[in-house]
């Protein structure tokens, strides 16, 4: 086992934030509650102040290391296809597109969120249609997201939500590190 | 070679990708339907047809995903097979090299003769005259017992045309651990 740091606490604040405040809006606090908007704001501030973070954060925060080359997402494909290992210290690709999924409908939601308490968009069908169909498409993502976790976990040895609390990958010795 | 094997995963991950985005919009338009019309749901033929749509895509999503599983291995393994096959080939020349008693200097421009380089691009990489590498290349050709260029890499073609057609030392790529 080697500990590698790689989540700096900002990420993790911001990681374990959304997560809460995403699943309040979601499954507890009810719609109509002046809460809900509340969190929402909070929310897009959160997605906000990642979005700076990524712009001036340490390395493995940067906005790039979320966009993955496609020979990467295939290569981390393949490594899943043939039963190889290899560990990722930064985001794995398809990590990184599960990231950008999860931030881009989540924002969506804020936006489309917003749009329904302004003059403008106030009880049009569509902004609250596409709000409700990005919550499910988030939700089922945010399943997805924690179902792969798990498997990754389980496949690569390496204790991924664990990482994602300490900030730190212990990476079984043998497991080959792509950068 | 590689291109088509990179482009055609590439191709159907794209399609998976916009698939599943496909389904995920009817299977939350048939959850929201669910809960809206509760134990009625099952007596509209609308909800149980869009229903059994959104399973039918499922399915096709989750085979599909199969199907580029089983491709990225086969080009893994293709891709194993064709590193062992150019490692083996690889050997067989040096070995070669060493029945001739070549000196590393002959080795050298010999191996980038194989590789097709010219006389001038050899003396280039090697920083010698032209007059040397000519020299080094003679003395390949006359220790080996052939008469130039061609002949010399036809004994190597012969080598690989008279390999055994047995299975090449099991790769376990396709055995998941």
């Amino acid at each position: 086992m080697t500990r590698y740091k790689t989540w700096d606490p900002a990420i993790r604040i911001f990681h374990w934030g959304l997560a809460a405040l995403f699943a309040a809006n979601a499954l507890v606090v009810d719609e109509d509650n002046a809460l809900h908007d509340r969190i929402g704001y909070a929310i897009a501030a959160l997605i906000g102040l990642r979005l700076l973070w990524g712009l001036l954060g340490p390395r493995r925060a940067r906005l790039s290391t979320l966009v993955p080359r496609p020979g990467a997402v295939l290569d981390h494909l393949s490594d899943i296809a043939t039963g190889r290992h290899r560990a990722h210290l930064g985001h794995s690709p398809l990590g990184a597109l599960m990231i950008l999924n999860l931030l881009s409908s989540i924002a969506l939601i804020a936006l489309t969120g917003h749009m329904m308490t302004t003059n403008a968009f106030w009880g049009i069908e569509w902004v609250e249609e596409i709000h409700e169909m990005l919550v499910g498409w988030a939700g089922l993502s945010v399943g997805v997201h924690i179902a792969a976790v798990l498997w990754e976990s389980h496949r690569t040895g390496i204790n991924l939500p664990r990482a994602m609390v300490t900030g730190a990958k212990s990476v079984p010795d043998g497991v080959k590190i792509e950068t | 070679m590689t291109v088509s094997w990179q482009r055609q995963p590439l191709a159907l991950l794209a399609l998976i990708a916009a698939q599943v985005a496909c389904a995920a919009f009817f299977l939350i338009d048939v959850a929201r339907d669910g809960m809206a019309l509760r134990w009625a749901a099952f007596q509209s033929p609308h909800f149980t047809v869009e229903a059994l749509a959104a399973m039918a895509l499922i399915a096709a999503v989750v085979f599909e995903f199969r199907v580029l599983m089983q491709l990225l291995r086969q080009k893994a393994h293709l891709e194993e097979q064709l590193g062992l096959a150019s490692g083996a080939f690889h050997e067989i020349v040096l070995a070669r090299f060493a029945d001739w008693g070549l000196t590393p200097a002959e080795q050298d421009v010999a191996m980038f003769l194989l590789k097709g380089l010219a006389i001038p691009e050899i003396a280039q990489m090697r920083g010698s005259a032209e007059g040397t590498v000519k020299a080094h290349l003679h003395a390949t050709y006359r220790k080996a017992g052939v008469s130039g260029r061609g002949a010399l890499l036809s004994l190597f073609i012969e080598d690989l045309m008279s390999a055994p057609a047995a299975p090449a030392p099991a790769a376990p790529v396709d055995k998941p651990a």
